[in-house]
Formats: structure tokens, sequence, C-alpha cells
């Protein structure tokens, strides 16, 4: 009988998967090591609404989203460190970097499930920035959402899987 | 080395300066870098310019990257250059289909210099 994405569940939900995922995409592109924090708390403040997000979406055997957000000071720094440039707020060129680091996070955490790196392909990023908004999701299979330090902020990444087959 | 022609096509203009900081870090100083934001933009390119090496992105609005390197082949472009894939799709099947498609070599991201040197200097040595 052939084996479905179900069968290969405890990986797809293996949280330490995620966490390498952000290892690499920083370490390899930031040189920076981001440190999981214990709770996924909201970290927006009230001098701090804006933030950024990024999407990159799955399709294939797993349907759902890699979900990046930041605060737009987290994603400015991001943005200058991968680049070398300077910025002042949240541009084209900073929205693009962080399209890119989803992009990537996405693309390292199905790779680390061989059944997804084969039979789940990714779209390009979306990226919406500002402040209130809300990215609403209904009633996901599973989720994953974890918080990072990154220098003195806090960043999350979401895994969202709406169905696999 | 002699100076080195190379494409770069993603849609990400953040990646194309990171991939061009990488062929430099690599040892290609004299480079000259045609840019392109996706595979159309990278065979109308192709289409007044000769370039010594590719660099191409597979998931890219409008044209992917496979297709474009199809279309190098089927509209008799850049004859001889390498290719070489640079992008988040890692699985065999996906490195399979790149060099079904006439891939030359297959870079995923995150990559490092050292990464972009191993692969990428030996295709175009031959210049030196």
């Amino acid at each position: 009988m052939a084996l479905t994405l179900r069968d290969s569940l405890h990986l797809v939900v293996e949280p330490k998967n995620l966490d390498a995922s952000v290892e690499e995409v920083f370490g390899l592109m930031l040189g920076e090591r981001p440190r999981r924090l214990a709770a996924a708390g909201d970290d927006r403040t009230g001098q701090d609404l804006e933030s950024v997000t990024a999407v990159v979406g799955f399709g294939g055997v797993l349907s759902g989203a890699c979900v990046f957000r930041s605060s737009t000071a987290v994603a400015i720094r991001i943005a200058a460190q991968m680049t070398g440039m300077h910025f002042d707020a949240v541009d084209e060129t900073v929205q693009d970097a962080i399209g890119e680091v989803c992009n990537m996070l996405a693309g390292a955490w199905k790779g680390k499930v061989p059944d997804l790196a084969a039979r789940c392909g990714l779209s390009v990023p979306a990226v919406i920035s500002g402040r209130d908004y809300r990215l609403h999701v209904q009633s996901p299979e599973f989720q994953l959402v974890h918080a990072y330090r990154f220098q003195e902020g806090i960043f999350h990444v979401t895994i969202i899987c709406d169905r696999f087959q | 080395m002699s100076e080195v022609r190379a494409l770069i096509v993603d849609d990400s203009s953040v990646m194309r300066k990171i991939v061009e900081r990488a062929l430099r870090q690599a040892g290609l100083e004299s480079l000259v870098v045609h840019e392109a934001g996706s595979g159309t933009e990278g065979l109308d390119l192709l289409r007044g310019q000769q370039v010594d090496l590719i660099l191409s992105d597979i998931n890219m609005p409008s044209m992917d990257g496979l297709e474009f390197l199809r279309q190098i082949r089927l509209q008799n472009l850049a004859q001889g250059t390498p290719v070489v894939m640079i992008t988040t799709e890692s699985s065999e099947e996906h490195v399979r289909q790149a060099i079904q498609a006439g891939a030359r070599g297959y870079i995923r991201k995150p990559f490092t210099a050292e990464q972009v040197k191993e692969r990428v200097l030996p295709l175009v040595s031959t210049k030196s």
C-alpha cells in the first residue's frame, strides 16, 4: 500500500525541523543564530505596531503556508544585514528581503521531510506591511508558531497546514 | 581570470545582489553582471547579449526557471553557456528536472559563497 503524507505526520509536525530551518537560513544568509523563545507571545508594543508579514504558500501533498512576521524595526535590521544596505523605513527592498527570508524558510522546512521536499511546491512570496491587520486562518489541521529573538527584537515563524493527502 | 559576463535571473532584486556578491567573493572579480527579474526578461536579454554564465532561480512568476531553461534551448540562445539553478527547491526530483532541462549545476538557497565557488568556478574556468 502506498504511504501518504499522513504516515510522515510525526516528521511534518516536529518542531525541531522549524528551529533547524531558522538556524540554517539565518546562519548562512545573515551569520546569526536566532534563539527560540519559550512562548510565542505578541511582541508588538504601542510604539511599534507596524509590522511586516511575508507569506509563502505550500501546494501539492500539503496545502498551507509559511508565515514570517516581525516588527518593522526587526525587518529593517534583517534586510540591512542581508544586503549591506541602510534603510530608514520599510521599502520595496526590505519587503523583497523579508519575502526571500520567508521563501528560504519554507524551502528549508519542507526539505526536512523527504515526502514534502519532492511533492510540495512553493508559491512566490507575498509581503504585507503596515498596522491594524490580522492574518486569519480557518481551522488549520495543525500549525506551528515559534518566536525567535533576533538581536534586540523578536520575529515569529508560523507553519500552517490546511490539508494534507 | 578574464572578464566573465553573468546573467542573474531572479524575481528578487535582493537575491540578485546576494548572488552577485557571492560570485565576486568566489573570485570572479572581473565580473559584468546582467540582471533579469523573470525568465521572459532573461530571454529578451539573451537575444541581444552574449554571456558566459547564467544563474537562475526556479520559482518565479510569469515564466519559471525550468521553462526559461527549456526556452533557451528551444530558441538556440546562449549555446554552450553553462546554466546553474539557484533555488529553495532541493528535492532530487527538482534537481533531475533541472539537469534534464539543461542545467549544469544546482545550488540550494540558502547558500554560502564557498558553495557558489565550488559549483560555479569550474564552469567558467575555461575562460582563464
